[in-house]
């Protein structure tokens, strides 16, 4: 830049002004680098670089006489040389003869010497002829440039996968996947089987292969990687889908997604015709849906010879996959791991513990110590060390915290997935040097989540693992040695990038004697969910299909059992209209059957947000429990009314501050210790719902604003908002992962205790490091994307403005959806402390509440306090105030919890949502569920109740058969149910009655839960005393006698007087006086009678006709179902009356 | 294929290194651009690294005396007015400049075969 060349006066290559004028000439609209685009910002930094490097060798070079003297010399000795042809190179050397690409600019076009013209014109002096030449010059150096930086990348990632152990297997790959339906490709850690095998397929000539994957983060980084391998960074060639997000397109060629989802496809296409080649990757991971979509897939490739399948594991039980599918080809493909050492370090008997006990952290630390004395602190090198859970991982953490302060060498990083997204980022940072990382992890690093440069790996040989008691309808969550393979596995870790030492706390006979593999999930958990797909699929009977490794058969059958109870499938087994729609749901049956339930009334936005945030993992972190600002910021969030409800309450706290604030949400939730991501993923899920809802014509669908000039500027504003984001997130994309910082000394220490029960989720916080990116808040980003705030924000006003009989009925209609997972409180909670509150469900006694509920911390509301009970019975323990617990989860960790729960009124919420009702001969003793006891000792008010309880349900449930009947359009079940949808008046009107039985309830009872004994002689049994089989005694419903419990059953639900202290067998002499309060009838009744009156006896209010137009149900159909015909045997008549005109009818030929 | 991307014309593959990558177009004038002219026949792509549709990568060209095709990596080619691999760049050493002779020299020990 000095003035080694003539510049024109007034030319300054840094004036904005002067470059303004080259870009006229070099940077205009059309030109391949536009003015003010990023190259265009790239090249004038480059340019100075490039007039820099110029003036130096422009020095140097004269002085050592290369550069301009040199080329004779060149000249001569090319002319020396001997033979060959002449190849008319340049006699003197330029770099710019290296260049091959040439540009045409403005001066070019316009002619030479065109500028110069102009500078002599006058009045401006522009660029003369050898700025422009200087400038083009640069702009052809930063065009080779930028092409060698881009070439050299290719070449870089050319080099990478020729290097894989598997490049040497490609066209072996291929072979095998031409010639046979089934291969199996089993490799170890960074063999490259993921990336690579897809790519190779798509390289010769296969098309649509979907490459299914156990976590959804790793849809999206293999997506992202491949897609860069293939040269396709920008293109759409390779896609993911998963739960909530796509970038699949009509031209996506290779789709990595989930196993759940790939499912869900076979659900909607049976063929999967979409796809050519399926590769199900890390099989050997035994996840559910991965044996589930195993199974189905063998009984595809039978009907599709076309589809290529391709599984993919780690070298463990190799034989099982291959053997399952006709001895499929196997390719074995070897890893490359760096030699690890295995020390066995057995914890000494006086430092081993028992269950109840806190870890001993000794061993741990001379693992460190050892650490600190054989490898010099300027070797890098991590450690990461494997524990069964969250109390254990604090415990340790404690003891290595202190060790680590004191040696500065050290620092210490939890790793679980209910830590905060930030806090589980932290493991990927780096570092000072001299220091090294101990992360102290459950399981989840030993698949999920991949650390690079651990050095060191301890090992303690346990894991907590989930497991499912189906007797007490109890997940379990216990400690248990690990398999040999993830013995393997979790030695591996230290490998990846070079030798490594793995540490076993456990003797080398002790691994001998683990199992070979760990248990596969099926085997495992509840299959509810999965026994509900397998019908919907039509794979006919679940205990005979074929499995790769079949689940116990008492698993399936408790499961069919519970999906009968739950009214999803019926008594021969095949799927009801709601089943048929819960199997569409990706979600636990409970949490389906609330949206439905909701959906009936006008209570769809609060029930979408519970039944979002019950499914999404708790945003609210455990370490922010104990932190005393946290809890009082949370504090207004809270309800009383139930878990459910505070998740309502933050959910729609936090919308309302992203409509106020947008990104100032992040600071929000992290004074309430929330973890945001989570808060995300319910709104998604939210609205995954509502869609499924609307296409079942369960809601309906939203009518487009009349279009109106505002609506138009608001929508345009919305678009140009969207084209904003679009760009955020396209910027954001291009940056290229997350830089890692450099973690400081202290990092570990700010960390937060976390104690109570251990839970590692399985499927959740699953993630690597790719997925987080820092800055810009992307995820606000793409909420706001993917959301329409202003809705949301309304949706919230909705249901944060529920009023108190709305909130009676949302309990209601959580209640039934959660039944039967319902909780009694133990009788003498009242005397007992806060944290030693007792509660019992049906098939386990003695739970608690899991700490982080909000009866954990205020169990108070849940105790019949003295002055409320009744006046009469307190020392029976009579109140009409007693309450149940619906809960979501029972998990036992080192105690039994019940989680996520809502209280609800006892007696009215039983008799409303109860599959076995059974009462004595004047209603004063019901027995529920065979496990609850209610006592009244009104009969008069506990038959009103009872009464009124049989109406409603049965309306609740013919409005809802109508509403499922008539969701025809998106339901493949074609029962030929297609009534009429339920009207807005019936539906109002049935809200009103539940909420009135609800919250007007003024019966005094005890409540129990019965003895074994008392269990055991519930019933009389069987009867032969003809006088019980009255005559039918409800419309459309058949009282018969009980086989099984004797008395009579009026409905599917209800047996009346079955229980065993019946004073009376003949209830005719239990008639009492009583007079209709609807209509003029005055006579003795049974109280069967009195009920069955009841029913059909409407209220002269009810009786008026309908005028409603918007009601569509015709008023005589409600009519004539009263009537029926009725033959009467006496008189021999056929006769067309209603249930009361029948029983006056008889009474007439009684003497 | 995503409109701008271009369809896929082949595969190229160097001749030498083996490095190969699909290519959609072959010639001097790389599409979609203007102002641009490349001086030699070139096999291209849409420059993978770059959001922008138009930008482009030359991945290699034919030897000008050998008719090889290479890619334009420094371990298989060079331009110096044309295109020459480096086996031909050797056999006739003595026609090119100094620097690149030195150039050359330095390489030689670190070729790969």
């Amino acid at each position: 830049m000095s003035g080694r060349r003539a510049e024109p006066r007034d030319w300054d290559w840094n004036s904005p002004r002067c470059r303004a004028e080259l870009d006229h000439i070099f940077f205009r609209q059309h030109d391949y680098i536009r003015a003010n685009s990023p190259e265009h910002a790239e090249f004038w930094t480059f340019f100075e670089r490039f007039q820099r490097f110029r003036a130096k060798r422009e020095l140097s070079g004269s002085s050592s006489s290369r550069g301009r003297a040199e080329p004779q010399d060149g000249k001569a000795r090319n002319r020396s040389g001997t033979g060959g042809p002449d190849l008319g190179l340049p006699k003197e050397y330029d770099a710019r003869y290296r260049i091959s690409v040439s540009v045409c600019s403005r001066d070019v076009e316009d002619g030479f010497g065109s500028s110069g013209h102009r500078r002599s014109g006058g009045e401006s002096s522009g660029p003369g002829r050898e700025q422009v030449s200087e400038c083009r010059l640069a702009l052809l150096h930063f065009l080779d440039f930028a092409q060698k930086q881009s070439f050299s990348k290719v070449l870089k990632l050319r080099r990478e996968q020729r290097n894989l152990p598997i490049f040497q297997y490609r066209e072996r790959l291929v072979e095998l996947v031409r010639r046979n339906p089934v291969v199996v490709v089993a490799g170890d850690t960074g063999c490259g089987k993921s990336t690579q095998a897809p790519q190779y397929l798509l390289g010769s000539g296969f098309s649509n292969i979907a490459c299914t994957q156990p976590r959804r983060i790793a849809c999206i980084s293999l997506a992202k990687r491949v897609s860069f391998e293939t040269l396709n960074q920008f293109g759409s060639k390779v896609g993911y889908q998963i739960r909530f997000e796509t970038s699949r397109t009509p031209s996506t060629k290779l789709l990595f997604l989930t196993e759940g989802l790939l499912l869900r496809q076979i659900q909607q296409d049976a063929a999967l015709s979409q796809y050519q080649v399926l590769i199900v990757d890390e099989v050997h991971e035994r996840h559910l849906h991965c044996d589930f979509l195993l199974g189905v897939l063998r009984s595809l490739i039978a009907r599709r010879p076309d589809l290529r399948l391709v599984l993919m594991s780690a070298t463990i039980n190799i034989k099982l996959f291959s053997g399952y599918f006709n001895h499929a080809p196997v390719l074995q493909v070897p890893g490359r791991l760096f030699p690890i050492q295995v020390i066995y370090q057995p914890i000494p008997p006086e430092e081993q513990v028992s269950k109840s006990e806190k870890l001993d952290p000794r061993p741990y630390l001379r693992v460190l110590q050892g650490i600190d004395q054989r490898y010099p602190a300027e070797e890098r090198g991590d450690l990461l060390l494997f524990l069964s859970g969250v109390a254990e991982i604090s415990t340790i953490m404690e003891a290595c915290q202190t060790y680590a302060t004191h040696t500065n060498r050290w620092i210490v990083l939890p790793l679980h997935s209910t830590l905060s997204l930030t806090q589980q980022d932290k493991v990927f940072d780096i570092a000072p040097p001299g220091v090294r990382k101990c992360i102290i992890s459950t399981n989840i690093a030993e698949t999920s989540v991949t650390i690079d440069g651990v050095r060191f790996v301890v090992d303690s040989g346990k894991v907590k693992e989930m497991s499912f008691d189906p007797k007490a309808k109890m997940q379990r969550l216990q400690e248990f040695w690990i398999s040999r393979a993830s013995s393997e596995q979790r030695k591996g870790r230290a490998g990846r990038t070079g030798p490594g030492v793995c540490y076993r706390l456990y003797a080398e006979s002790d691994y001998e004697a683990f199992a070979p593999y760990p248990v596969p999930e099926i085997h495992r958990v509840a299959l509810d969910s999965l026994v509900l797909q397998m019908k919907s699929m039509g794979l006919g009977d679940p205990l005979s299909f074929a499995f790769i490794d079949p689940p116990p058969t008492s698993s399936i059958q408790t499961a069919v059992t519970y999906l009968k109870e739950q009214g999803a499938l019926e008594a021969r087994g095949e799927l009801t209209p709601i089943g048929t729609l819960l199997s569409q749901l990706p979600v636990d049956v409970v949490i389906g059957k609330m949206l439905v339930l909701g959906s009936l009334f006008s209570l769809v936005e609060p029930v979408l947000t519970i039944a979002a945030a019950l499914s999404v993992q708790s945003p609210f972190l455990r370490s922010a429990q104990h932190n005393p600002d946290c809890s009082t910021a949370r504090q207004p969030l809270n309800s009383d009314l139930g878990d459910p409800f505070t998740l309502l309450n933050t959910f729609n706290a936090w919308v309302q501050v992203k409509g106020e604030r947008g990104g100032g949400s992040r600071k929000w939730c992290k004074r309430r210790g929330l973890e945001e991501q989570r808060l995300y993923e319910m709104a998604n899920l939210r609205r995954q719902f509502k869609e499924l809802l609307r296409s079942h014509g369960l809601l309906e669908t939203e009518e487009p604003p009349a279009p109106s000039a505002q609506g138009r500027t608001e929508r345009r504003e919305r678009l140009t908002e969207r084209s904003r984001l679009y760009q955020l997130k396209r910027e954001h994309e291009l940056q290229d992962g997350g830089r890692r910082k450099v973690l400081r000394l202290d990092e570990g220490q700010e960390e937060e205790s976390c104690s109570g029960s251990d839970n590692e989720g399985s499927g959740s916080g699953k993630k690597d490091k790719n997925s987080m990116g820092r800055d810009v808040d992307i995820q606000e980003v793409k909420f706001k994307l993917r959301h329409n705030v202003t809705k949301l924000q309304e949706a919230a006003y909705v249901s944060a403005d529920l009023s108190s009989r709305q909130l009676a009925l949302l309990r209601l209609v959580l209640c039934r959806g959660l039944y039967p997972q319902l909780a009694l409180p133990d009788e003498h909670n009242s005397t007992r402390k806060d944290s030693e509150q007792v509660f019992h469900t049906r098939n386990k006694q003695g739970v608690m509440i899991h700490p982080t509920s909000v009866f954990a911390i205020d169990p108070e509301v849940l105790h019949v306090s003295e002055n409320e009970t009744g006046e009469f019975g307190a020392d029976r323990g009579e109140s009409n105030r007693h309450q149940l617990l619906a809960f979501v989860t029972l998990l036992e960790t080192n105690k039994p919890y019940v989680s996520s729960c809502v209280r609800v009124p006892a007696l009215q919420a039983l008799i409303l949502v109860a599959n076995s009702v059974d009462s004595n001969a004047d209603c004063t003793r019901l027995v529920v569920d065979g496990w609850l006891e209610l006592c009244v000792s009104d009969g008069e008010a506990a038959l009103r109740a009872l009464s009124s309880a049989l109406k409603l349900r049965a309306e609740w449930e013919r409005l809802l058969q109508a509403q499922l009947g008539h969701t025809g359009s998106g339901s493949t079940a074609g029962l030929g149910f297609s009534g009429p949808k339920p009207g807005r008046r019936e539906l109002e009107k049935l809200a009103e009655g539940l909420v009135r039985f609800l919250v007007y309830n003024e019966v005094t009872y005890s409540l129990r839960r019965l003895t074994a004994l008392q269990t055991q002689n519930l019933y009389i049994g069987p009867q032969l005393n003809p006088e019980l089989s009255l005559p039918p005694l409800f419309p459309g419903m058949k009282a018969e006698p009980d086989p099984v419990k004797g008395g009579l059953r009026v409905t599917s639900y209800f047996t009346y007087n079955c229980l065993c202290d019946s004073k009376d067998l003949y209830s005719e002499c239990l008639r009492t006086f009583w007079s209709c309060p609807h209509c003029d009838l005055h006579m003795p009744l049974t109280p069967l009678e009195r009920m069955q009156h009841e029913a059909t006896c409407r209220s002269a209010e009810e009786q008026q006709p309908e005028d409603d137009p918007t009601d569509d149900s015709p008023q005589a159909a409600s009519t004539s179902a009263l009537t029926r015909l009725y033959h009467c045997d006496l008189c021999n008549k056929d006769l067309t009356l209603t249930s009361t005109q029948i029983l006056k009818h008889k009474r007439q030929h009684q003497p | 294929m995503d409109s701008g991307e271009g369809a896929v014309r082949g595969v190229f593959t160097c001749e030498l290194c083996e490095l190969s990558s699909p290519y959609t177009f072959y010639g001097q004038k790389p599409p979609n651009t203007r102002g641009i002219v490349l001086l030699e026949e070139c096999y291209g792509m849409r420059d993978p690294f770059s959001p922008e549709k138009e930008k482009f990568l030359v991945l290699g060209s034919k030897c000008c005396l050998c008719n090889k095709i290479v890619c334009v990596g420094t371990e298989c080619s060079l331009f110096y007015t044309k295109r020459f691999c480096l086996p031909c760049v050797r056999e006739h050493l003595h026609q090119f400049p100094e620097q690149i002779q030195t150039e050359l020299a330095k390489k030689k020990p670190t070729q790969k075969s």
